[in-house]
């Protein structure tokens, strides 16, 4: 490998088995408690067998953060044929991660670890990875990622509020849904913010808002179209989005099982980083 | 008398003492007016809404003591602009309008200025109106003007021949309009709103044929007289009271012994029925003295006390922690005509900032949403009506106000909360304005209730009691049972084109009829979402919104 350092994220990346392969980018999974169970995310679970689970489920299942330990054992490792680690994690605003990373790598003496909080959640964390990835060293991979940080940018269309709510990542005040009714939030996750950019009462009407906003935040460097168990809506977005944008490498992926936890099924995203 | 006669021109006092009349003998005769709601729905009654529309337009003319006429019309004029409910409500207030105008500058009127100002009254009611139908109140303030202006220029023309000749021309076009619209003929009545004007011109005329006899027999004998009409033409002092009404449930009751007593303590005075159930409707200031009156009579049912001297209605929520930081970015204000406890939560959930209460039975005045507007730290709010008859009175607030309004015509509750739900802070008002309105026609509304009234509407005959159902406004299906209304209506609206059917439940319906509806239409329409919310609205079990 040309590559000194190594390149490490988390669950919640939503990191495509084929980039992780690859750009031999390590996934350290956060965990999903269902009651007394406790399963690692794409590890012990797949996201078809979590969704089926979560469906059927009386009570939303919990997620942690991986212990500082989990990171400490991983760095371990990779300081055996590395000299240096950038650690790119989901954002410090919903999950302990990024802490429990820096707290295991100050436990690995010798090995420099640049732990970077992204202040977002899924494939924008992916992009950030294969980024570094492709850099030549720690130095230049740290600059290419961290400048990157403020232009990524999560925009959500929930199915309901109902899972982000009992999660209590959002109020319903929060996503301007303080009613009864069951509304379709279109949220915007940026600037360590989630921001509520507008609320559809039927998923038709949904898609083309989401794909309307999208297009006032144009010009992106890198675009993905995410879903929970929606891979149909998914495909047809990308479709439509890759004849507006024909040089454009549109991946479609799958939200993992901690941020389905809070997004529900049938939730979709378009997650970019801006230019 | 001839000289007499002759001397009399339409003052102040006359004016006044003449729409004084007009508000007793409308007020006991408004009934009859409501009893010609064309529309078997329970819906704002045209003979209330042009009441309470009166009422406002005298409630500032009876302070005053002014000896023009012009300066009573102008209060009239402001009064019934600001008390203006339902549509009849609106235009009559654009009678009063027109009226104030021609007769602006003058202290009082010879009989051809008189006729001239109905006239005149009668063409701003035309043009205030987008699309002028013949057969309404329109035509019947029209025909009024007209007789007018043939008595006034026959050469024995005095006032109260120029009022009776008004009032008999709006009755002769009251009697034609069921030859002008269909919907009349169907319904086999009259219109409501040019029959309320005929009463109005009738009263006039009651009052002012009496103030000349009266005049006659002072000077005779000095003697109060009793008015010769069985209607009481006593006019209130103080405040207009409480609106006071129930019903008694005895035996061998004297209606005529119960309106004496209960005569001496109001106006407005209704006492009706059998010996076994008797009606009372009474604007009195002591509601009680009259509830125990009545009670020593039977058991008092439906008892229902309002206070009119308010006229406004509660506004029921106001979240304004009014500072700066609970305004919202574009410094937008909304404001939605709700009823129902659910629908009220439901909207304020939605991020209204004030809830008037009101709709399907009782239509809101434009004062009522004035204050509203007033109330709230914006200087530009949206404004959602949420029902039909609605609208005209909300339309008026534009302009009565510093604020910048905007009406979105919303005819009904989902199209209200479509609109309430694409109001967005960061937009401005213009934006939101045309968001809203287009989400709110995107929607499909369906009400189902019963008919209040045998009638022919849309082609259908339909008896009292049955359940019928809505679409838009329009009466499309009539059946025994609400779940086979529903469907008929959600497949002539072909469901494979929406994907979601909210059920807003009312008061009425039981948490049989809710589940045998909900399954009825899952299992009919396994392609539809549906939501079912607790409505909580009167006289309607059930309204949907499919989009």
């Amino acid at each position: 490998m040309s590559r000194s350092f190594a390149v490490v994220t988390d669950s919640t990346a939503d990191l495509p088995d084929e980039w992780r392969d690859r750009y031999a980018i390590e996934v350290v999974p956060l965990k999903v408690l269902f009651g007394k169970e406790t399963f690692r995310d794409r590890v012990d679970m797949t996201d078809e067998q979590f969704f089926a689970r979560l469906a059927a489920s009386s009570s939303l299942p919990t997620t942690s953060a991986p212990s500082p330990g989990e990171f400490a054992d991983v760095y371990t490792r990779l300081a055996q044929d590395h000299d240096g680690c950038i650690s790119i994690h989901i954002g410090e605003q919903l999950s302990a991660t990024a802490e429990a990373a820096r707290v295991g790598a100050s436990s690995v003496d010798g090995f420099p670890v640049n732990v970077i909080d992204s202040q977002t959640v899924s494939m924008p964390i992916a992009f950030l990875c294969r980024i570094a990835a492709q850099t030549a060293s720690l130095a230049e991979a740290t600059e290419a990622v961290q400048r990157r940080v403020p232009r990524s940018r999560v925009l959500a269309l929930l199915d309901t509020l109902r899972y982000v709510e009992m999660g209590g990542r959002l109020s319903r005040a929060q996503a301007m849904i303080g009613t009864m009714l069951d509304l379709k939030p279109l949220l915007l996750v940026a600037d360590r913010e989630i921001k509520s950019v507008d609320r559809v009462r039927t998923r038709s009407r949904a898609i083309p808002r989401m794909i309307e906003f999208f297009r006032t935040e144009m010009p992106v460097e890198t675009l993905a179209v995410m879903h929970a168990q929606a891979p149909g809506d998914a495909e047809q977005i990308a479709r439509e989005l890759r004849r507006e944008l024909p040089d454009m490498e549109i991946p479609v992926g799958q939200i993992g099982c901690v941020l389905g936890t809070h997004t529900g099924p049938k939730a979709l995203g378009l997650v970019y980083l801006k230019k | 008398m001839v000289a007499a006669t002759k001397a009399i021109g339409v003052d102040g006092p006359l004016f006044k003492r003449a729409l004084l009349g007009s508000l007793s003998w409308l007020g006991a005769n408004h009934e009859e007016v409501n009893r010609l709601n064309v529309f078997p729905v329970p819906d704002g009654d045209t003979g209330t809404n042009m009441l309470l529309t009166l009422q406002s337009a005298v409630e500032d003319v009876k302070e005053s003591n002014a000896a023009e006429v012009s300066k009573i019309a102008k209060l009239a004029s402001h009064g019934s602009l600001m008390g203006a409910r339902g549509n009849s409500g609106v235009i009559l207030s654009q009678i009063f309008r027109g009226f104030a105008r021609a007769v602006e500058g003058k202290s009082s009127l010879t009989p051809a200025e008189l006729a001239a100002a109905f006239e005149e009254a009668a063409n701003a009611a035309y043009r205030a109106v987008n699309k002028p139908t013949e057969g309404t109140i329109l035509t019947v303030a029209r025909e009024a003007g007209r007789a007018a202006a043939t008595a006034a220029g026959s050469a024995d023309a005095n006032v109260p021949r120029v009022i009776a000749a008004a009032a008999a021309g709006a009755r002769a076009a009251v009697l034609k309009t069921p030859s002008q619209l269909q919907i009349l003929r169907d319904a086999g009545v009259v219109d409501a709103g040019g029959f309320g004007l005929q009463l109005i011109l009738e009263g006039m005329l009651k009052s002012v044929e009496e103030s000349e006899s009266a005049a006659a027999i002072f000077a005779e004998t000095k003697e109060p007289v009793s008015p010769a009409s069985q209607v009481s033409l006593t006019l209130p002092e103080g405040g207009w009271g409480y609106c006071t009404e129930f019903l008694i449930e005895g035996s061998n009751l004297d209606t005529e012994l119960i309106r004496g007593q209960i005569e001496a303590l109001g106006n407005s005075v209704l006492v009706v029925g059998e010996p076994e159930l008797v009606k009372v409707h009474v604007h009195t200031d002591d509601p009680t003295s009259v509830i125990n009156i009545a009670g020593g009579y039977g058991k008092l049912l439906k008892l229902n006390v309002g206070d009119m001297s308010t006229q406004h209605r509660r506004i029921l929520e106001y979240e304004g922690a009014a500072g700066p930081a609970a305004t919202r970015p574009n410094g937008v204000g909304i404001v939605a005509v709700v009823a129902g406890r659910g629908l009220v939560d439901i909207f304020r959930g939605l991020g209204i900032d004030a809830i008037i209460e009101g709709g399907q039975t009782m239509n809101p005045s434009t004062q009522d949403m004035l204050n509203a507007i007033e109330s709230l730290p914006y200087h530009e709010v949206v404004l959602l009506p949420n029902n039909g008859n609605v609208i005209a009175a909300a339309k008026q607030v534009i302009g009565l106000t510093k604020k910048k309004v905007h009406v979105v015509e919303t005819h009904s509750v989902p199209q209200g909360v479509s609109a309430a739900v694409a109001f967005r802070p960061e937009r401005t008002g213009e934006e939101n304005l045309r968001v809203m309105k287009a989400e709110a026609e995107r929607v499909q509304t369906i009400e189902v209730t019963h008919a209040v009234r045998d009638t022919r509407s849309n082609g259908m005959k339909v008896k009292k009691g049955d359940v019928i159902g809505l679409i838009n406004d329009r009466l499309e299906f009539a059946g025994a049972d609400y779940a086979e209304v529903v469907k008929q209506a959600l497949s002539k609206l072909g469901p494979d084109s929406y994907e979601l059917v909210t059920v807003y439940r009312g008061e009425q319906a039981s948490d049989a009829e809710m589940a045998r509806l909900e399954s009825e239409i899952r299992s009919q329409y396994p392609g539809l979402e549906v939501e079912v919310q607790q409505g909580g609205q009167q006289h309607y079990p059930f309204i949907l919104s499919v989009e």
